[in-house]
């Protein structure tokens, strides 16, 4: 199947921008991907750095993420970084040429979330390969963004370490809601990519130590690697909890202020709210069910507080800066590379899906 | 706080000290409570007011709460007030004579959580009728004075007993941070729904919404100042209708809910109630472990902020009372004197529930 918008137009001799498109389950398609028009306040970026996010891995498998069903073609993508091509009319801080990271979202500016700083949460957010508002996504040659949502990258951080920034986001999002310090002894709960980010971003923070779980030793050993102080190895089976909750409290040595779900089962949740200490926070960032049994009251009752967390707000600066000054190494995580063609492309999901040693994968167009 | 005794121990031949012990599963006896030696900085209170809490009377009924268990008896009661009848030699603050309200909870004010101020998590803390410690529902109790807080003029001791539950409730608040943006929905209308409520108000919230699954409580609840009132079942398919009623009843989105009942239902019903980064403030303490969407709310950044007890609320407690900010006396529905058998029908009054909110004793 081709997909032509046939409202827009292309003069000749332009190039056909060409994007990743989602058709069906594990249906992928590079195809025409035609832009809209460069509005005043837009620029025209040419993508160069794109990751896959568990979120694209999922509207792969199954065309949904959640309550977002993707009922229709749908171009993936949203951790991105590119160089300018063109600038809208009223674009003054941005040039052609300048290399850029993306903030995915677009919100709407001008509700109550958005007035008050937690724009993350607008209704009306559009983001980047997102169902919910069948927002196209940005693994293509080339997309239109509003340039404020354009950040440049410094001499020294690469347009795959800008991409990067995106899943980094998440874990910066975290750390601060968690406030995290050189004060909070942080425990996480999955060594996946969100884990690892969140870890490098608790340890820019200042966090003094920091425990990571998982099922897999490969994981545990990256995440060694990466800096975490100590790994534990555990199970997915709930009798083991128990044991588990001791392991954890010993591999800490003092108290748990902070544990970060990046997992978000009955059992990584309730090991959380076990774990940690009277007044602390358990921050669940991993979404994998929706209901969950875990024992809250007791929890509650020692005043430990559940944090949820949407994605980020205003995190791209500190981003930049805290990988221009070299704080996070964010260039480890990136495990796997692929070209953008039909073939490379569906190589790249398929590697994602399995998950095991593959953590960032990364397409270079 | 010493441990006190039951032997009858009258060397000045001064009055003897009773108090209401719990002896057994739904056994309760007025006897002889010795009181430790005043230290110097502790004062004597001749208690006045004492009320009864849910958690007396789960303790009476099944001799635990929690994870705590009676093993051996012990005084009952902690939601009290009274007059000073002694102070130790280093107390300069009170004189005899002057009508305190009392905090429970004597915290060790060496741990992390006690030097970092959140002294209601310190894990050494001696509560009032939490085993193994004594309670106050007693005619004289030995306490630390800096934990004995004078009554203005205008506040009666009932209304100083008061300070407790009301403290909850202020506790909540702050941990909620309740303000004049800030739209509030309680679950439950009992006590600490109530008090929960006037707190609320009392912060500035312009709008509260309160629900239950009793029509006297909330007609109770309405009467105290309630904005609107929606009955409920205990059914957990009427969920997404009652989030409905709630959100009409709101005519806004809810920015802060209490669960002052603390059921898969009402938490469930809670976390589906607030807005995007809002808060869920878990007061009530019903089921141990509980199913609830908490996916979908942290999804929202809906934030879960647990309460134990509370911390520093005696003073502004004590400030919205002498000011009339709040009214907590219409919360008081029965009254006790402190005998043997209306100690009996006190609890046993409390225990019913239903149309008592307060049971209060005047001794």
């Amino acid at each position: 199947m081709v997909i032509i918008n046939t409202e827009m137009s292309q003069s000749e001799d332009e190039e056909i921008n060409m994007a990743a498109w989602i058709l069906g389950v594990k249906d992928l398609s590079i195809q025409p991907y035609p832009l809209p028009s460069l509005g005043p306040h837009d620029v025209k970026i040419r993508i160069k750095a794109v990751g896959i996010c568990g979120s694209d891995v999922h509207y792969y498998k199954t065309m949904r993420c959640a309550n977002f069903i993707a009922n229709k073609p749908m171009v993936l993508g949203h951790e991105c970084a590119g160089i300018i091509q063109e600038l809208g009319t009223q674009v003054q801080s941005l040039a052609v040429g300048d290399r850029v990271a993306l903030e995915p979202g677009i919100s709407c500016q001008t509700c109550n979330f958005c007035k008050g700083g937690r724009y993350n949460l607008c209704r009306g957010m559009k983001c980047f390969g997102s169902a919910s508002t069948h927002t196209h996504g940005s693994l293509a040659n080339m997309v239109v963004h509003p340039a404020n949502l354009c950040f440049k990258l410094p001499d020294n951080v690469s347009l795959e370490e800008g991409a990067m920034i995106e899943p980094l986001s998440v874990g910066v999002h975290a750390c601060r809601r968690a406030n995290i310090s050189p004060d909070t002894n942080v425990l996480i709960i999955g060594a996946g990519p969100i884990g690892l980010v969140v870890s490098l971003a608790a340890r820019a923070f200042g966090s003094p130590r920091i425990v990571m779980v998982d099922v897999d030793n490969t994981r545990l050993s990256i995440a060694k690697d990466l800096g975490a102080d100590e790994t534990i190895l555990v199970s997915t089976s709930i009798q083991d909890m128990e044991k588990e909750v001791v392991q954890i409290q010993n591999a800490m040595r003092s108290k748990i202020h902070v544990s970060f779900d990046c997992v978000g089962y009955n059992k990584t949740m309730s090991t959380s709210l076990n774990v940690t200490t009277s007044g602390g926070k358990v921050c669940l960032i991993g979404l994998a069910q929706t209901e969950m049994t875990v024992p809250l009251t007791p929890a509650a009752a020692r005043e430990v507080d559940v944090i949820g967390i949407f994605r980020y707000r205003n995190t791209w600066p500190l981003c930049i800066e805290l990988l221009r000054t070299g704080k996070i190494d964010i260039k480890p995580l990136i495990s796997h590379r692929f070209g953008f063609s039909q073939k490379e492309l569906e190589e790249a999901f398929e590697t994602s899906a399995r998950g095991g040693n593959a953590i960032k994968i990364m397409f270079n167009l | 706080m010493g441990k006190g005794g039951m032997s009858v121990d009258d060397d000045h031949g001064e009055e003897q000290n009773m108090a209401a012990w719990l002896v057994a599963i739904n056994t309760l006896k007025i006897q002889p409570f010795n009181l430790p030696p005043l230290g110097p900085h502790d004062v004597r209170v001749r208690m006045k007011a004492v009320g009864i809490c849910g958690s007396d009377v789960h303790y009476l009924k099944t001799l635990r709460c929690a994870h705590f268990v009676v093993e051996e008896p012990m005084v009952i009661g902690h939601e009290c007030a009274g007059i000073i009848e002694e102070v130790g030699s280093e107390v300069k603050a009170l004189v005899p004579g002057d009508r305190v309200a009392i905090e429970p909870g004597i915290s060790c004010w060496r741990c992390d959580h006690c030097k970092q101020g959140r002294y209601n998590l310190c894990p050494d803390m001696k509560f009032f009728a939490t085993p193994p410690v004594h309670g106050s529902l007693a005619n004289q109790i030995v306490h630390p004075a800096d934990l004995c807080f004078k009554l203005p003029d205008n506040v009666s001791l009932e209304e100083g007993a008061m300070c407790e539950p009301l403290s909850v409730g202020v506790h909540a608040c702050r941990r909620a941070e309740i303000g004049p943006e800030t739209k509030v929905l309680i679950m439950g209308a009992g006590p600490i729904g109530l008090v929960t409520m006037l707190a609320a108000r009392a912060f500035g919230a312009p709008r509260i919404v309160i629900v239950d699954v009793d029509d006297h409580r909330l007609s109770v609840a309405k009467s105290l100042g309630a904005d609107d009132i929606v009955k409920v079942s205990t059914n957990s398919q009427d969920v997404p209708g009652e989030v409905e009623q709630i959100h009409k009843a709101m005519g806004a989105d809810v920015d802060v809910t209490f669960d002052c009942a603390g059921f898969n239902k009402t938490m469930t019903t809670a976390l589906s109630a607030t807005k995007p980064g809002g808060k869920v403030c878990l007061v009530g303490m019903g089921h141990s472990e509980m199913t609830v969407p908490l996916t979908p709310a942290a999804a929202r950044e809906v934030d879960v902020i647990g309460i134990f007890r509370y911390k520093n609320t005696w003073p502004l407690c004590l400030e919205f009372l002498r000011s009339g900010k709040i009214d907590v006396k219409p919360l008081i529905t029965h009254r006790y004197g402190f005998s043997q058998k209306e100690v009996e029908e006190a609890f046993e009054t409390s225990a019913a529930g239903g149309n008592a909110i307060k049971v209060m004793f005047n001794l």
